[in-house]
Formats: C-alpha cells, structure tokens, sequence
C-alpha cells in the first residue's frame, strides 16, 4: 500500500488528481514540506453571503487515513452556524458518517456545498445559528459583512 | 496470483490418485491426465476385479463421462476418485459429465473464474482459509454423502448460487456406498496448496473473497490487485485484502465492530451501505492471529452484554457474568470472588450508589460491606487500582449504558462510543443532550 517515503499511494494518486483535474473553486495544494499537509482555497459560492469571498482552510490526513476521516478547519473568519470561532467545522462526514470510500475532492466539495446552504439545525455555532434562524435577514447582512472584511483583499 | 494459476492449471505428468470402491477397497493409481475415463477404467477395472464396462467413476458428485478428459477435471495430487460397481443403467436423472468444480465456474454466478489460464481455459477459483497452512488459500470444492460422509455420491443437481453450497442438505443426491442409502449431499471445501493427507481438515471457504477479474479498484487505496474483497452490499463494493485488513483493524481498535444477533460480531461495508454486514465471519481470519483473538474476545463480550450479562469490574479478572437480571448484588463466580453492585460497579453496598465522577472518587470502597478483601491481592493491584482511579476521574460514564467516556476537546455534545448505544448525551448535565444544552453551555 505504500509508495516511495511512507505516503500511502492512496494520497499521491488523490493529490495527483488534485492537481490535474481541480474542482471549480477549488484548490488544495500540499505543503512542500508535509505531503499529508494541504493548503486549501475555496471561493464563496455565487448566490450565497459568501460570494466574492476567498476562504483559506487547512487540511490533513491523519495516520489511519482513509480508514479515518480528514480534519479540516477554516484559517479565514467566517459566518456561518455550523463553523465555530476556531474554525471547526461541523459536518457529519468529518465525523461519524466519513467513509474510506470518500476523498479529499468529496470533502471539499461538501464544504463547498455547506457555504451555499448553511444548516442552522445542526449548528456549531449557537448564536450564529439563533441569529440564522430569528432572523435570516441580519444573518445574512452578517455573513456578507465578514466575508467583506476577512475573505476579500488578499 | 500467476503463481496461483500455473499451479491450478497445469496437469502434473503422472497424476497419483486413491481409487476408492464402494466395497472400502483402496487402491492407488498413477494416471495419465490425458487419458480419458473410458481409459481409466480400462487401466482399474483389472485391480478392481469387474469388467471395465461396469465401473463408473464418480468424482466431486458426479459419474464421469467415458469421454471425459482426466486434464478437464479438477483433479489435483492425491485426489480421490470413487469407482463403483454399475447396479443398474443410468437411471436418466441424475447429472452426469463435467465434474461439479468445472460446471459450477458457468452456473455459480458468485464464483469467479482464473481470467486466462495458461490454456486458455477457465478454471475456478475458491478461496478458503485453511487451518493447516494458517493462512488463506486457493480452495477446491468437493462433494460427499451428508449420511456416510463418504464421496460415492451423485448430485441430483447442480448448486446455483452460494447458498445451496453453503447451506447443509440444500442438494438431494444418491449414495452409492452399500448400504447407506444417504439421498442429500453436503458441500466441503479442500486447501488445495498443501498435498493433503487423506482426508485432512476442511478448509473453510471464504465466499467474499474473489479474484479482481473485471479489474476493480479497491475504493480505500484505488489500486486495481490480484485479489478483492466483495461486500456484500447491493452495490457489491470492493477493498483489496490489505485494506479490508486495515479497516477491520482500524473498527476494532476504537472497538466499533457491530453485533447482530443472527450474524455475530462484524462491519458492514465501508461505504456504510444497509443490510451489509460480512454474514461469515470466517473472513476476520484474514487478520493477523493477534487481531483475530482480539476480536474473538470483543465479540464474546459483546454477545455476554447482549444476552443480559455483565463483567466483574477488578482488575485482571473481567470474568463475564450472567446473574439474575433482578439481582443488583453480583458475585464473581468462578472468577476472583469480588462481590459488586451491577448498578456502580463498585463493591456492593446498601442503599443508593455513591457519584463516581471526578473528585468524590478518592474515597474508598474499602470499608464497604461484603467487600472481600485478599490483601495480597490488593497489594499486588495497585497499580491497576491507580489506572481505575484516573479512569474514574478522566471520564465519565454515559447516563444510558455507563461506557466510560473521556472528553479531549469540542463542544459538550457527547455520542456514546459504543456502537450498540451511540446515546447523545450532554456532558455537563450527564443526561440526555437537548436543545436547552445547546442554548445553555454548549461549549462552555
């Protein structure tokens, strides 16, 4: 199962592809120095308050990868109910329901999804999420506002 | 795997088979596989001592054809072929011909055969593990009377899928050993890579294992290999048998094996299909002997929970405990002897349980009642009685099944671990988690 210095061929094909065929809005490129280390960028989707966004995460395969799950996190500030202050994301493939039989690109591409439809039923975070749901409106107002000042500039 | 299939498909020079009658005579025989079976019994007949014209030789359940090819069998070293005396014509129903291992590669539509043998024939394979050799192998199918147990049988029909094989007296057959009158066959299977002494142990088929013949990706490395697991969910997904091996290791490390009543302790497929779960847990030999008795112990854990029983709590002894479900005063029978509380697990006591989470955890249960004390043993235990003690104060036990639980960080939402529980619970109120936790100290 192991290709050339310990990295499961697994993840070379995984970042192979990756490369060679990105998802739209997407790019996850391994850090030189760690191979289970992704650098990931994902724009807000259109039609969302993040659009216009770019949102910066961070990515790593853990040991038991694939048999366990990637863990992800948000570097750039976000609003939204089911990413908590430190970045944390809640999403149930990153938990009980991840599966060796999803990927990196299927991960990204549910976090991708999770910005175009937040869950304010299954929050991270509750005041975000209270807020979401009393009044969708000022939530959103939010939401545009600090993808205006954290996700765009740079 | 090309090792595999040279061996499988290339007929030695002189083939040394048992000839065995139905009268208990046993001969041995060195045959030419390119001889037919009218030549066979040309060649026994004279040992045998009837005409060549009245043998028949029944081989894996069925009477061989005169015109058959012995290198068209699957006939390894030391097989045995049963040549019995004809008692009447061929009554009509019963199959005769190809030998069931080669007719069962078109009609079994679970089975795979070799893609390309070295004649361009397709052989079947059976995978097996056997217990002689430790490991898995490649396996032979073979047939004999469910009665007499012995191979002078004819099957009245071909098995058509896994089940009939796997299930006992599916198939009606015909003894042909005087006196039996046995009419069902039973289906066993042979390791075929070590020279078997007669009759040595059966080898236990492993009917999810299958050679990657339409060059399948395993979906947890993506490498197309020899050999695959199938699971045996609807969509029949694949792993090759490294990380069928990596994933039950990683399930039974944090212990997240499922216990079914009917189909033991076993995963499902990977890609959590339903109705999933590996039905033969024979396929659990593939790990290593160290893994297997880990998950032969969990599971008979598991199956003494799942019967209503429980375990005694000292240290070094865990002995499963089946006691009166009315009976809250437990003592460790044929174990250590420790008398304990099935509510708190401590040592018995009257009246309510003490709260064993965090600081009140210090004091001792020493000067309880009906705590029976060996005090070289207690000396002895200390260091486990220190490992119980950070275990008390690290964790606490789910409010449903009392599982210990360490919190390492996130939010005080906490799924029980244990996966015949998986109760959400709030780690602050120890209770069920509602949306009042949510509102309240979700992560304070």
């Amino acid at each position: 199962m192991s290709g050339v210095g310990g990295l499961p061929r697994r993840i070379i094909k995984e970042t192979q592809r990756l490369m060679a065929e990105p998802v739209p809005g997407i790019s996850a490129v391994p850090d030189e120095n760690n191979a289970r280390y992704f650098h990931v960028v994902v724009a807000g989707p259109e039609g969302s308050p993040f659009e216009g966004g770019v949102f910066k995460l961070e990515l790593f395969l853990p040991e038991e990868y694939p048999m366990s799950a990637p863990k992800v996190r948000f570097l750039t500030k976000i609003y939204h109910p089911n990413v908590d202050k430190l970045g944390r994301i809640c999403l149930d493939i990153l938990k009980d329901k991840w599966s060796p039989a999803l990927q990196i690109r299927t991960v990204l591409l549910s976090i991708q999804a999770l910005l175009s439809a937040p869950n304010p039923d299954d929050p991270l975070q509750n005041d975000v999420a209270e807020l979401w749901k009393v009044n969708e409106a000022e939530a959103l107002r939010n939401a545009r506002e600090w993808t205006r000042l954290y996700a765009m500039g740079n | 795997m090309q090792a595999f299939g040279f061996f499988r498909n290339k007929v030695p020079v002189g083939l040394h088979v048992n000839v065995r009658t139905n009268t208990g005579v046993n001969i041995q025989a060195v045959l030419d596989p390119n001889w037919s079976v009218n030549e066979v019994k040309e060649k026994i007949a004279p040992k045998l001592g009837f005409p060549a014209s009245e043998v028949k030789i029944i081989f894996a359940g069925k009477e061989l054809d005169d015109s058959f090819k012995l290198s068209d069998c699957d006939l390894g070293q030391q097989s045995i072929l049963h040549a019995v005396k004809v008692v009447r014509v061929s009554s009509g129903n019963q199959a005769t011909g190809i030998p069931l291992p080669t007719a069962l590669a078109h009609s079994l539509p679970v089975m795979d055969s070799n893609q390309q043998g070295e004649q361009g024939r397709q052989i079947p394979h059976f995978y097996v593990y056997c217990s002689s050799c430790k490991k898995m192998c490649v396996g032979k199918l073979r047939v004999r009377c469910a009665h007499c147990k012995e191979g002078a049988i004819i099957v009245s029909r071909d098995p058509c899928s896994w089940e009939d094989v796997l299930t006992p007296l599916q198939i009606p057959g015909t003894c042909e050993v005087e006196g039996c009158g046995g009419d069902s066959v039973e289906f066993f299977f042979k390791c075929a890579e070590h020279v078997p002494s007669v009759d040595s142990l059966d080898a236990l088929p492993l009917n999810l294992v299958k050679s990657n013949t339409r060059d399948v990706p395993c979906m947890a490395c993506f490498d197309v290999q020899d050999l695959v697991l199938v699971f045996p969910c609807s969509s029949a997904h694949v792993t090759c048998l490294d990380c069928f091996r990596t994933y039950c290791q990683s399930l039974l490390q944090e212990r997240q094996f499922t216990y079914d009543p009917v189909h033991g302790y076993s995963v499902p497929c990977p890609a959590k299909c339903d109705n999933s779960l590996i039905r033969d847990t024979h396929h659990f030999k593939l790990l290593s002997a160290e893994l297997y008795a880990r998950y032969q112990r969990f599971g008979a854990e598991e199956f003494v929970i799942a019967s209503g029983g429980t375990f005694c709590p000292q240290p070094n002894c865990g002995m499963g405990l089946m006691p009166h479900p009315d009976c809250r005063r437990i003592t460790c029978e044929h174990g250590c002897g420790f008398v304990f509380c099935r509510d708190c697990r401590q040592g018995y006591h009257i009246g309510e349980c003490e709260r064993t989470d965090g600081s009140e955890c210090s004091s001792n249960t020493d000067d309880r009642q009906a705590y029976r004390v060996d005090p070289e043993r207690a000396a002895a235990a200390r260091w486990d009685e220190a490992s119980a003690i950070s275990i008390r104060v690290l964790t606490k036990p789910c409010p449903k099944c009392r599982t210990p639980t360490e919190r390492d960080g996130g939010c005080m939402h906490m799924t029980c671990t244990w996966p015949q529980c998986g109760y959400h619970w709030c780690w602050v109120c120890q209770n069920e988690w509602t949306r009042d936790c949510m509102a309240s100290h979700w992560f304070a």
